[in-house]
């Protein structure tokens, strides 16, 4: 099975396999229903630290920044393409990406849309990182699309209040979904447990995972 | 000796700037100013910038007393904790880089340590670590490493996690027009 690679992205930027979404469109608001969770663990704990696997949104820092926390920005799919053009991903990418010099240390893991975009090997090459790198009751907050068709680039989420996070397209071309199901995605975070998990409307399975 | 009509005239150009009661206790409120005000994106403070051309390739520590501008090429370290530090389009500093205000709109590869402000335009690239009181990365810009963030008002009675309503950060006017920029 062929799954995304700058190659890929290439070729489905030549096809794209879907219709693109119009350019210039608003950036689509949606409720998450696990956000309040994770924002009271921050506002409640001491001074915790925070792991973001996507990109540096400047906003989500200042949000963040009200919890006077940690941040670690490592920029997984970005890092991943830069790292290896389209070949599997190893364990020892993913010891690089996430270094834990002081043994587990995050308290809160934003995976955002990310699993998305890994092969099942390389997806469970992550979780076994993160099983390393987060502390006991560490949450994982995990978007898992359960359409044929996702974008092609994973989304940027920013915070939007507490509740809502919006959603910014960084291409309106399409790739296949790996249409992961749930009991596929327990097995892969085995060290977590689904703490909550919602099916929203939009196409997305929002989970909220906690670390044993 | 040759009369140079160039040195004379530099005094009395400069003078009324130097009188000037603006810049000095600029560089002294912020024990009561809560935040950089919008004069902070210009590193202009005391008036004197040095500025490394694109050309210039520095291996070793910097250090000095005038704020600084850097679009060649810098290893080593920049150490100007009481200057604006502002790292150019076409700079790239292999380096932590000291200094009251750092504006990022090359590369840089080393922790930034800013005593007020770190500012990352959406040119630049930060790729080490952040510690400053208030962080603001622009839209499109690229960052990888750690941000050390202090609470901004300990004594603050509701984070926004606490709050349970559907609104935006209580204090992000800066960082939201630059989401709205981007």
């Amino acid at each position: 099975m062929s799954w995304f690679s700058f190659r890929t992205a290439r070729r489905e930027a030549a096809h794209p396999i879907a219709a693109p979404v119009q350019a210039g469109t608003e950036p689509e608001i949606h409720r998450s229903l696990a956000l309040p969770t994770v924002f009271a663990a921050l506002a409640r704990g001491p001074r915790a630290n925070v792991l973001d696997l996507g990109t540096a949104i400047g906003s989500n820092v200042e949000h963040l920044s009200e919890f006077g926390c940690r941040l670690s920005i490592e920029d997984l799919f970005m890092t991943r393409m830069s790292a290896a053009d389209g070949e599997q991903l190893g364990p020892e990418f993913f010891e690089q990406l996430i270094p834990l010099p002081n043994g587990p240390q995050f308290d809160v893991v934003f995976a955002w849309d990310l699993f998305n975009y890994l092969t099942r090997k390389e997806l469970a090459h992550l979780t076994a990182r993160l099983r390393q790198a987060c502390r006991p009751g560490a949450q994982v907050l995990a978007l898992i699309w359960y359409h044929k068709s996702i974008p092609a680039q994973p989304i940027r989420f920013r915070f939007h209040g507490t509740e809502q996070l919006v959603y910014d397209r960084r291409t309106a071309l399409e790739r296949p979904g790996p249409r992961f199901q749930p009991a596929e995605i327990n097995q892969l975070m085995s060290g977590f447990h689904v703490d909550r998990s919602f099916l929203l409307r939009h196409g997305i399975q929002e989970y909220l995972f906690v670390r044993e | 000796m040759a009369w140079n009509p160039k040195k004379t005239d530099e005094p009395s150009t400069y003078r009324p700037a130097e009188l000037s009661p603006a810049p000095r206790p600029a560089t002294t409120t912020p024990s009561t100013a809560p935040a950089p005000t919008s004069t902070s994106a210009e590193p202009q403070r005391r008036g004197e910038r040095a500025t490394i051309g694109p050309s210039i390739f520095i291996k070793g520590d910097l250090t000095g007393d005038e704020d600084l501008v850097i679009e060649g090429r810098v290893e080593g370290k920049v150490d100007l904790k009481q200057n604006n530090v502002t790292i150019g389009k076409n700079g790239k500093v292999k380096a932590d880089v000291y200094g009251r205000l750092v504006i990022v709109e090359g590369e840089v590869d080393g922790n930034v340590f800013a005593h007020e402000q770190a500012l990352l335009r959406q040119s630049g690239a930060i790729r080490g670590n952040i510690s400053a009181p208030r962080v603001v990365l622009e839209d499109g810009s690229r960052f990888k490493g750690s941000i050390d963030m202090e609470a901004k008002d300990s004594g603050r009675s509701n984070a926004p996690g606490t709050q349970g309503q559907a609104q935006g950060p209580a204090k992000v006017p800066e960082a939201v027009a630059v989401q709205a920029a981007g």
